[in-house]
C-alpha cells in the first residue's frame, strides 16, 4: 500500500510516479536522520527552495524564517557549516511522516503536501518533541526518478528550541 | 504589584564580590528568588522595554500582545493615533483579556472572556455583566466603585518606529534613558518605514542574562562564531568598535568595511563575492549593498534590560528577550525590511536571513553557548565570573577585543538591585 495519495481522482498519479515521490520523500528524512546530511542536497534540483518558516508567518504570506536556500549549492554549504564550522552539541533528529496528499498537478510538478513529527535526542539521551508541522513540496519526476524543487517546512509552533542546526 | 513578596530582601541574597562589576556571582544565573526581585526593580523599575512596532498596530483598535519580564502587556492603538500599554489582567479574576498575539478591537474597548468585565482603552472599567443583578437579584453591592479599580498602564514611547513601555513613573523619558548616541544608531539603522518579514522565536535554556550578556559581548563573535572567518568572509570588514551611553548602560559594537574590499566587486551597487575567493559554492548568500553612509556592515546593539537591534549586512531585524524563569529564556527575532525597499533588496535580506536566528549560519551558537555555560556552572554556584576583558571599567572602546559593555550591563544590574 503507497503512501502517496492524490487528493482527488482526477489527478494522475501511475504506480510508479507514487513510487518515485514516496521514494524521494522516504530518501529526504532518512539522509537527515541518518547522519548521512551529504545525501540529503542531491535529492533537490539545482535551482530549488528550502525553508522553514512558522506557521503563523506562513498564514500572513511571509517568504521566510529560520532557513531560506534557493539553490543547491546553498543547501551544500550548509552541510559543510554542519560538517565543520558550527558548533553545538551532538544531537539527532528523528522523523515519522504521514501519508503524502498530492494536492495538484500543473506543468509536471506534483504539489504535496505531508505531516510530519520530530523528536531530537541529545548526546546525553534527553528527548523532545523539537518540532510538528507539514512539508508543502513542489515534485518533478525524471527518468523515473522525483527530485524535490521546493520544500517548505511549515512548523506549527513559532519557536525553536535552542537552535535549527540541522535541516527539518 | 509584586513578584518578590515572602522572598528574603535582595542584599540578603545576593553579596557582591569586593572586586565590583568585574565578578559576578554565578547564583544569579538560577537563584529563583533573584529572579523574582529582578521582576520588581529591573523589568518593573525604571527601564525601558521594547514592545513592538508601530506599524503592528497601524490602525485604531489594533493590538499586539507581548511580556514586560513575565507581566503579560497590550499594546494598543488609540482611536487619536497614540499607542497605550496596558496589563493584560482583569482586576476582577486576574484573567488576561487578550489572548492572541494581535487582533484588533472594532469598538475600542477590551473585554474580559470570563465574566465580560469592560474597559476602555486607557484601561478605565466601563462595565461590568449583571451589574445590577437579574431581575433585581445579585449583582454587586451598591458601594461598588466601578472607578476604583482599573487596569494597570504603563508608560509608552515610541522612537523610530518602536514601541517601548515602562511600568515606572522614575523612568526617565526614554529618549534620555537612551541618550544621544543609541538614539541616533536607532534613527540611523532603522532610516524606513519598517515592515515584518519574518518572526520566530529561540528558547534559551539559560537565565536571561546570560543572552544580554552575550548579545554585549565583544569578545566571543570571532573566536565561537566560526563561520566568517572559515569561509574567509572577514576580509569585508576590519576597523571596529565599542560605543556606549554615557552611563555605559547601552551597548553597541560594530565593524566598518574595509577601505579595501579585497576580492569582492561592486555591480550595480551590489557588492558581490566572487565565486573563486570564497569556500561557499553559492556566495550569493553574502551578496549585499551598502546601505548605510557611515560603512557600518554589522552592528549590535544592545538596550537594558533585553533589546537587541541588528545589522549584520543587509539583515536588520530586533530581538527581544523574555525571561521564562530563572532557567530559561526566550528571544523573539523580528526581521525587517523596509516600505521603501526594491525587491533585488528584500531578496537580499531574504537570503542573508540564514546568518541569523536559531538556524543562523553565523549566530546559531549563541543559543547554545548559554546553555553550555548554565550547565558549567550549575554544580558549583559558589564561584564568580571574571570579566577583565578591556580592563576594569566602563565606557566606549576603539576596540572588539573587550568586555565593557558587559561590566556596563552589571553596573546598572546593581544600581537597580541596590547590591
Amino acid at each position: 500500500m503507497s503512501n502517496v495519495v492524490t487528493r482527488d481522482a482526477a489527478i494522475p498519479l501511475s504506480p510508479e510516479q507514487a513510487g518515485a515521490i514516496g521514494r524521494l520523500l522516504v530518501a529526504a528524512i532518512h539522509a537527515i536522520d541518518d547522519g548521512r546530511f551529504e545525501d540529503w542536497p542531491p535529492l533537490f534540483t539545482e535551482k530549488c527552495l528550502y525553508r522553514i518558516l512558522t506557521r503563523t508567518d506562513h498564514q500572513a504570506g511571509r517568504q521566510f524564517g529560520v532557513w531560506f536556500c534557493d539553490t543547491r549549492a546553498m543547501l551544500e554549504d550548509r552541510v559543510s557549516s554542519i560538517r565543520s564550522v558550527n558548533v553545538f552539541e551532538p544531537h539527532v533528529y528523528r522523523h515519522v511522516l504521514g501519508p503524502t496528499e498530492i494536492t495538484g498537478l500543473l506543468d509536471g510538478v506534483y504539489s504535496a503536501q505531508t505531516n510530519y513529527m520530530l523528536v531530537r535526542t541529545m548526546y546525553d539521551g534527553d528527548m523532545t518533541l523539537f518540532s510538528a508541522g507539514r512539508y508543502l513540496d513542489e515534485i518533478v519526476i525524471e527518468s523515473g526518478r522525483a527530485a524535490l524543487r521546493s520544500r517548505t517546512v511549515v512548523t506549527d509552533s513559532v519557536r525553536y528550541d535552542t537552535m535549527v542546526a540541522l535541516p527539518i | 504589584m509584586s513578584q518578590a513578596v515572602g522572598t528574603r530582601p535582595i542584599r540578603q541574597m545576593l553579596a557582591w564580590p569586593k572586586e565590583g562589576i568585574t565578578r559576578v556571582p554565578l547564583h544569579v544565573f538560577s537563584d529563583p528568588d533573584i529572579y523574582k526581585w529582578e521582576q520588581d526593580l529591573i523589568f518593573r523599575g525604571p527601564t525601558w522595554s521594547f514592545l513592538c512596532l508601530e506599524s503592528e498596530i497601524a490602525n485604531p483598535g489594533d493590538y499586539i500582545t507581548t511580556k514586560v519580564g513575565d507581566t503579560s502587556v497590550i499594546a494598543i492603538r488609540t482611536p487619536e493615533g497614540g499607542v497605550n500599554a496596558l496589563v493584560n489582567k482583569c482586576v476582577h479574576k486576574g484573567s488576561i483579556l487578550c489572548y492572541d498575539p494581535a487582533g484588533h478591537r472594532k469598538h475600542h474597548d477590551l473585554v474580559c472572556p470570563y465574566h465580560n468585565w469592560v474597559y476602555d482603552l486607557e484601561g478605565k472599567l466601563n462595565a461590568i455583566a449583571f451589574e445590577r443583578g437579574i431581575q433585581k437579584k445579585g449583582g454587586m453591592p451598591e458601594d461598588f466603585r466601578k472607578e476604583e479599580h482599573r487596569l494597570k498602564r504603563l508608560r509608552v514611547e515610541t522612537i523610530s518606529g518602536l514601541v517601548f513601555a515602562s511600568f515606572s513613573p522614575a523612568a526617565p523619558p526614554l529618549a534620555e534613558y537612551l541618550g544621544p548616541v543609541m538614539v541616533q544608531h536607532m534613527t540611523r539603522t532603522l532610516h524606513g518605514k519598517p515592515k515584518i518579514l519574518g518572526r520566530y522565536s529561540q528558547v534559551m535554556q539559560n537565565n536571561w542574562k546570560l543572552y544580554v550578556e552575550n548579545s554585549r559581548d565583544n569578545y566571543h563573535p570571532s573566536l565561537l562564531h566560526a563561520f566568517f572567518s572559515t569561509f574567509k568572509l572577514n576580509r569585508l570588514s576590519a576597523e571596529g568598535g565599542t560605543l556606549q551611553d554615557e552611563l555605559s548602560r547601552h551597548h553597541i559594537t560594530f565593524t566598518k568595511r574595509h577601505t579595501d574590499a579585497g576580492d569582492a566587486f561592486y555591480d550595480t551597487g551590489m557588492l558581490r563575492a566572487m565565486k573563486t575567493d570564497y569556500g561557499l559554492k553559492d556566495p550569493s548568500l553574502i551578496d549585499q549593498w551598502m546601505e548605510y553612509e557611515d560603512q557600518i556592515t554589522n552592528s549590535i546593539q544592545s538596550i537594558f534590560p533585553g533589546f537587541v537591534l541588528q545589522q549584520i549586512l543587509n539583515s536588520i531585524g530586533t530581538r527581544q528577550v523574555i525571561p521564562l524563569g530563572a532557567n530559561k529564556c526566550e528571544l523573539v527575532w523580528t526581521l525587517l525590511g523596509f516600505e521603501e525597499d526594491t525587491e533585488e533588496q528584500t531578496y537580499v535580506r531574504m537570503k542573508q536571513s540564514n546568518l541569523v536566528g536559531p538556524g543562523g549560519l553565523v549566530s546559531m551558537e549563541d543559543g547554545a553557548i548559554g546553555s553550555f555555560v548554565e550547565k558549567g556552572i550549575r554544580g558549583d554556584l559558589d564561584g564568580v565570573a571574571v570579566i577583565e576583558m578591556g580592563g576594569k571599567g566602563v565606557g566606549g572602546m576603539a576596540t572588539r577585543a573587550t568586555e565593557t559593555s558587559v561590566r556596563g550591563f552589571w553596573k546598572f544590574y546593581r544600581e537597580l538591585l541596590d547590591v
